[in-house]
Order: structure tokens, then sequence, then C-alpha cells
């Protein structure tokens, strides 16, 4: 179990490093820098899923989360901030400010580090609950 | 619940399940961002250097975009379980209902009007005016955003209204 945790930590970590380079690259190559907004938008996707979960849990009297609001609006936004992490450098590429190339780098990357994130989330919460 | 069924087929059972319900809030979440971002686009579009026409877009291309933000608000914030809560009156005062029913139909008026505006804008300020290509597209991406928002709206009241099988069924 402990090999398999540190193995899964390696390879998350690897894919975090992959991530974090293609974003990079994709700012620096061309020397515009509007793509680190990608990270910003990916970083702080997972928060509003966290902060609800943490403000349900005091009256949580009724049924098993289903019929929670606060919940509900943690995950519609991030649905929106998921989105918004793809849609922000296809809209900065249709109007010229960066390149299609940095387009396509920095939307692969910031994939790259919300998956590193939520994957890292899951593991973490199946070994605590053991 | 079975013999007060109308249809022949059963509802499946993955449409009552929580996994559809969060993966519906989620999946109008993406759509509220692909509207808001087309919008946003035009926008753009219409400052950058790539927009060689006369027409651009003012704060008069928001204007459907808010209305329809504020039924998105509107009909989302009411409790589902007050509509229909008139003719059970285990709440005690009965203008509950009534009252929810009032400001629901504001927040669809409001939505409603948002989308006839986005198609306003549409007519009046480019197709009217002969507006080519480029400078086509801020209108109908007013006309599509306002419409995605209506979607979002829709996804997100249908999987509000989804209930699981151990809670009461909602009928509207």
């Amino acid at each position: 179990m402990a090999m398999a945790g540190i193995k899964t930590i390696i390879v998350l970590s690897f894919i975090l490093a992959i991530g974090f380079l293609l974003v990079i690259l994709s700012s620096a190559l061309f020397n515009n820098f509007l793509t680190l907004l990608v990270v910003a938008t990916y970083c702080i996707a997972p928060i509003p899923n966290w902060l609800c979960g943490k403000a349900s849990n005091q009256d949580d009297f009724t049924d098993s989360g289903s019929g929670n609001s606060v919940v509900e609006l943690g995950r519609f936004v991030t649905g929106f901030l998921v989105v918004m992490g793809v849609a922000l450098p296809v809209v900065l590429a249709h109007c010229d400010l960066i390149r299609p190339e940095a387009m396509v780098m920095s939307i692969v990357g910031g994939l790259l580090i919300y998956g590193t994130i939520i994957s890292f989330t899951m593991f973490f919460r199946q070994e605590e609950e053991f | 619940m079975s013999d007060s069924r109308l249809f022949r087929f059963p509802k499946p059972a993955w449409l009552n399940s929580a996994t559809t319900r969060s993966a519906g809030v989620y999946a109008a979440g993406a759509l509220f961002a692909i509207a808001l971002f087309l919008q946003i686009d035009a926008a753009t579009f219409s400052k950058s250097h790539l927009n060689g026409s006369v027409f651009n877009v003012t704060f008069i291309d928001w204007i459907p975009g808010i209305f329809s933000l504020l039924g998105l608000l509107i009909i989302n914030s009411i409790d589902k379980t007050r509509l229909s809560g008139d003719s059970f009156s285990y709440s005690g005062d009965d203008g509950v209902a009534w009252k929810a029913r009032v400001v629901l139909f504001m927040g669809f008026a409001a939505m409603a009007g948002g989308l006839a505006g986005g198609v306003t804008v549409c007519v009046l300020k480019y197709v009217v005016k002969g507006a080519e290509w480029p400078a086509l597209w801020f209108g109908i991406a007013c006309v599509v955003g306002n419409a995605g928002v209506m979607m979002s709206t829709v996804v997100l009241w249908i999987s509000q209204n989804m209930e699981d099988d151990y809670t009461y069924n909602l009928a509207l």
C-alpha cells in the first residue's frame, strides 16, 4: 500500500511538472504571458467544492447531501471554472492576443494540472478513510 | 408510486440517481461558462485589431445578458417545495406559494426578456445595418449567449428537481 502510494505521488508530480512546463513554455516561447491565467483558473477550480463542502457539514440534518443548495452552488462554480480554463485560451487565440500553438499548449497543460489536483484529492481521500 | 404513473415506460433508474444530479449541476455551470465566454469573445474581438468594421460591442450588447443572469439567479433561488405548498397547508401561512409563484414569474419574464432582447440587439444593431461576417458575429454571439444562459437554467432546474427515491416526489 505504501509503495503504491509513493508510486502514485511520483507519477502525479511528474504529470504536474509536465503541465506546468507546457503552460510556461506556451507563455515564454512567444513572450506573451497571458496564458498564465489558465494556471490561476485551474488552481482556484477545486476551491468552491472544498469551501461549500465545509459549509454544508455544519447543519447536515437533512438527507445525505442531495438536497443541499450550498453544495450545488459549489458544483456550479466548479463547472464554470473548468470550462473557463478551456474557453479563456480559445478566446485569446480567436482575438489574436496569443498564438494558436500557445492556445493548444496552455489548454493541454491546464488540463494536466487540473487532472493532477483532482486525482491527488481522490487518492488522498481514499487513504484517509482507511 | 407505480399506480399513479401516466406513461407506459417507466423513468429510467439512472435519471434519479445522485450522480446524474451532480453531473447536471456541473453541466449547468459549464453551459453558463460557454455562454458568458461567447459574449466576452465578441467584446474582445470588437476591441482587437482584427475588427476592421465600424461596428463595436458596447454596453447595449450586455443588457440582455444581464437580464438573463438575473433570471437565472431568481429562478434557481426559489425553493421548489414552496410552489405546491398551498394545497397541503402544512406550512402555516398560505401566502408563501403565491409569493413564490410571483417571484418565479418575474424570473421567467427576465429570462425571456433577455433572450428576446438578444435577438433585438442582433437584428437592430447588426442585421438591419448590413453587417458582414466578422461584425455579424457580435450579434450572433449575443443571441447564442443568451440562449446558453437559458439552457443552463433549464439544466439546473431539471437537476434540482431530480429527487432520490427516499425523498418525496415533486410533480411540476
